[in-house]
């Protein structure tokens, strides 16, 4: 008999396993609820989120609620619905850069106008929205070893509508230790921006005037692919590994996002038009990606280690690294508390600008997105996780994000301002099952 | 299995209110402390309810449950289901890690050791003719498919009124946070400490009244207990006693095991089998528990 400590603590992990059914830690998906009760047959589970997130210097705020219900139809049969909320207001950099002199931009509506002050980092206001989106899920199995999934989602917005396909295939081999899983989707996306979708690089143009933008609806196709491994090391650890194919094809502008036009003092160029001198910005109507992603899962006297590591790669020239690390400490009484970190960096797109100059010829592409420039951002949280007396569990997660951009290059008066300043978020995460 | 037995009788006093009930051939309690009759009552039938569900599941004296498909399935393949799988998959982790001491294919020796304190030693003729019916890696066990040859049988006597506790207790703690004690005949768990004393008292029954003047007893918070071993159940041979622990690879008991092993750990199925294994150590069983670095108590004659 192996007379050492491994014995007892391998006894633990397998009574664990005997006992509560969950054999290898929530493998898989991200952010999967731990089962709180076991689900019979016929059974519904439901599971209801309420998240608030607010960035800082009163950009956006978002309120969601989440409501997902659960079937169990058979064995390994079940039927997910999840009903999201989305309620969005605030202000969102415009793409504009600031000036030592106010300035006037027209609303995207092409009815009103708005006034940012000199030396302000221009925000548009006007943002405000409501999302609805629901999905909807079905896993069966095909044979003992397969077991598929099929979905579909819908999201719709006062200016967006999106709508998606899904189907995804696992396949356990190695005594089940390993998983083989490949999923595909497709995506179609249509946006009908308020007052229109604007030509690219179109000049914004004062309040009334129509002329520079579409009239009709832009759409978007995107095709995703993924294939992966799980592949379970020993009784108390895991490693998985996916590789993803992600290429869209159509519109992909951001149609409130401008560029400054300046002149070679930096200042905004005046051509005689009553609003800043903004052009509409124009991407690439194509994007391929590529990613990579591993994980290692352990499994530590009761608690657990999650690592994650991911690369993406597109043809738009941005290459980013995420890594996250989460740890989550469980207690005699079966609360945990979670600490997570997580780093992400990104480079810049290849037509990332951060302004336009007169005196320049006009790119083929160009977009002042702060979301495409080089950043890195640093996440924060703290989950903790209890049950009520009736068994059900609670969730709650406080997470804090901090994005730093690399300030672009500047000239001449610009040096006075801060193209892409850096900003922080909150989010609050409140998450019940029953 | 005689539902008319399923019966549940209440007891309050001092603030705890206890349920005796009888599963799984013996005594089974369910203490708490409250004062909420109700709320113990529901608490106390479902441990019950779940007592006499893995008894029915997991007896080998039905035939209309998986035991029985397996040990009928006359050499064909099982398919079996999750719970099953998950005591399958306990099973050979332990078969595993005791080298073959923990076997749950044992059980047929049964039929030929009676410790019924008498010297009735079963010939060696017979014990040869049960050993080739043992022995765990003669079966073949895919998760969910087990193929075992002909004439063999399952048993999950060693382990499972030791998952009974613990699945119990699981779904005792999903309806009240209350602490709660739950006894199925000596294999106990304790989901919280008490809050009016500060643990629960749990006495080890001695070998001999008044043999112990003080019986042994454990303190317990939380986590799970388990005793094996039974001071009633020897065999008496060239004046020796001999235990009811059996080493599946002799067909003879254990040579120097102790009367009986207390173990506390973590939950009752871990318990459990550390004091099983313990047993199966024999006269090493107390090099084997302090090695461990769990809370025991061993008694021997």
């Amino acid at each position: 008999m192996k007379k050492n400590l491994l014995l007892k603590s391998a006894l633990a992990t397998a009574t664990l396993t005997l006992i509560t059914g969950t054999a290898q830690a929530e493998e898989g998906q991200e952010q999967t609820t731990p089962a709180s009760k076991e689900q019979a047959i016929g059974d519904w589970k439901f599971d209801a989120a309420f998240l608030f997130y607010s960035e800082s210097d009163s950009r956006v705020s978002a309120i969601e609620p989440v409501f997902n219900a659960n079937k169990r139809l058979d064995e390994e049969e079940y039927l997910n619905l999840k009903l999201t909320v989305d309620s969005l207001t605030g202000a969102s950099p415009s793409g504009a850069v600031a000036s030592d002199q106010p300035l006037t931009f027209t609303r995207p509506s092409g009815n009103a106008s708005y006034t940012v002050n000199a030396n302000q980092y221009p925000l548009d206001d006007t943002f405000k929205d409501t999302r609805v989106a629901l999905a909807t899920s079905w896993t069966f199995p095909v044979s003992d070893m397969t077991k598929a999934g099929l979905g579909a989602n819908i999201s719709k917005e006062y200016d967006y509508l999106s709508a998606s396909i899904n189907g995804n295939i696992s396949y356990d081999f190695n005594n089940r230790n390993s998983t083989l899983f490949a999923g595909l989707s497709y995506a179609f996306d249509s946006i009908d921006p308020v007052g229109g979708a604007p030509i690219a690089f179109g000049r914004m143009q004062p309040v009334g005037d129509p002329q520079n933008k579409l009239s009709g609806s832009q759409d978007k196709d995107t095709l995703d692919l993924l294939v992966g491994i799980t592949q379970v090391i020993d009784r108390e650890s895991l490693f998985q590994f996916n590789y993803s194919y992600s290429m869209s094809d159509g519109y992909h502008n951001d149609p409130y996002k401008v560029l400054s036009v300046l002149d070679d003092q930096g200042n905004y160029f005046d051509d005689g038009i009553p609003v800043a001198n903004v052009l509409f910005e124009n991407r690439p109507d194509e994007r391929t990606k590529h990613g990579l992603f591993g994980r290692y899962k352990r499994y530590i006297d009761g608690d657990i280690l999650d690592v994650s590591y991911r690369y993406m790669t597109d043809d738009w020239e941005i290459d980013s690294h995420t890594v996250d690390l989460k740890y989550r400490f469980a207690f005699d009484n079966g609360d945990y508390l979670q600490p997570h970190v997580r780093y992400y960096t990104q480079t810049q797109a290849d037509f990332y600008q951060p302004y336009l100059r007169q005196d320049q010829p006009l790119p083929q592409f160009a977009s002042s997105d702060y979301r495409l420039a080089e950043y890195d951002a640093i996440t924060l949280g703290l989950e903790y996780g209890w049950k009520s007396s009736g068994g059900n569990q609670w969730r709650m997660a406080l997470e804090l994000y901090n994005q730093t951009p690399t300030e672009p290059e500047k000239y001449g008066v610009l040096q006075q301002q801060t193209l892409l300043p850096d900003w922080n978020a909150v989010m609050l995460r409140v998450n019940y099952s029953f | 299995m005689n539902e008319a037995l399923h019966t549940i009788a209440y007891k309050t006093s001092q603030g705890f209110v206890t349920g005796h009930f009888t599963a799984m051939a013996g005594p089974c309690e369910v203490i708490i402390e409250t004062s909420d009759q109700e709320l113990a009552e529901k608490v106390t039938q479902t441990v019950a309810d779940e007592a006499w569900r893995i008894e029915s599941t997991f007896s080998r004296y039905r035939t209309d449950n998986i035991i029985y498909r397996i040990n009928n399935a006359d050499g064909d393949p099982v398919e079996v289901d999750a719970e099953t799988a998950r005591l399958l998959d306990f099973a050979d982790l332990c078969f595993e890690v005791s080298d073959g001491m923990f076997d749950i294919t044992s059980g047929v020796l049964g039929k030929i050791w009676k410790f019924d304190g008498s010297s009735n030693v079963p010939y060696q003729n017979d014990i040869d003719k049960l050993l080739p019916k043992i022995g765990w890696q003669k079966v073949s066990w895919t998760n969910p498919r087990l193929q075992m040859p002909a004439g063999m049988a399952l048993d999950f006597g060693g382990i499972g009124k030791e998952y009974a506790v613990d699945s119990a207790a699981q779904l005792a703690r999903q309806i009240t946070e209350l602490p709660i004690l739950i006894n199925f005949g000596g294999d106990i768990v304790a989901t919280a400490p008490p809050v009016s004393r500060e643990h629960w008292l749990i006495g080890i029954e001695p070998l001999a009244l008044g043999q112990n003047t003080v019986p042994p007893q454990v303190a317990l918070k939380h986590g799970g207990v388990a005793t094996s071993g039974d001071s009633k159940r020897y065999l008496l041979h060239n004046n020796k006693v001999l235990s009811h622990v059996l080493n599946p690879k002799t067909g003879w008991p254990v040579a120097d095991a102790p009367a009986s092993v207390t173990v506390l750990a973590s939950n009752c199925t871990q318990a459990g089998m550390l004091s099983t294994l313990a047993m199966l150590q024999g006269k090493e069983a107390e090099t084997f528990l302090q090695s461990q670095e769990v809370e025991h108590w061993i008694q021997r004659r």
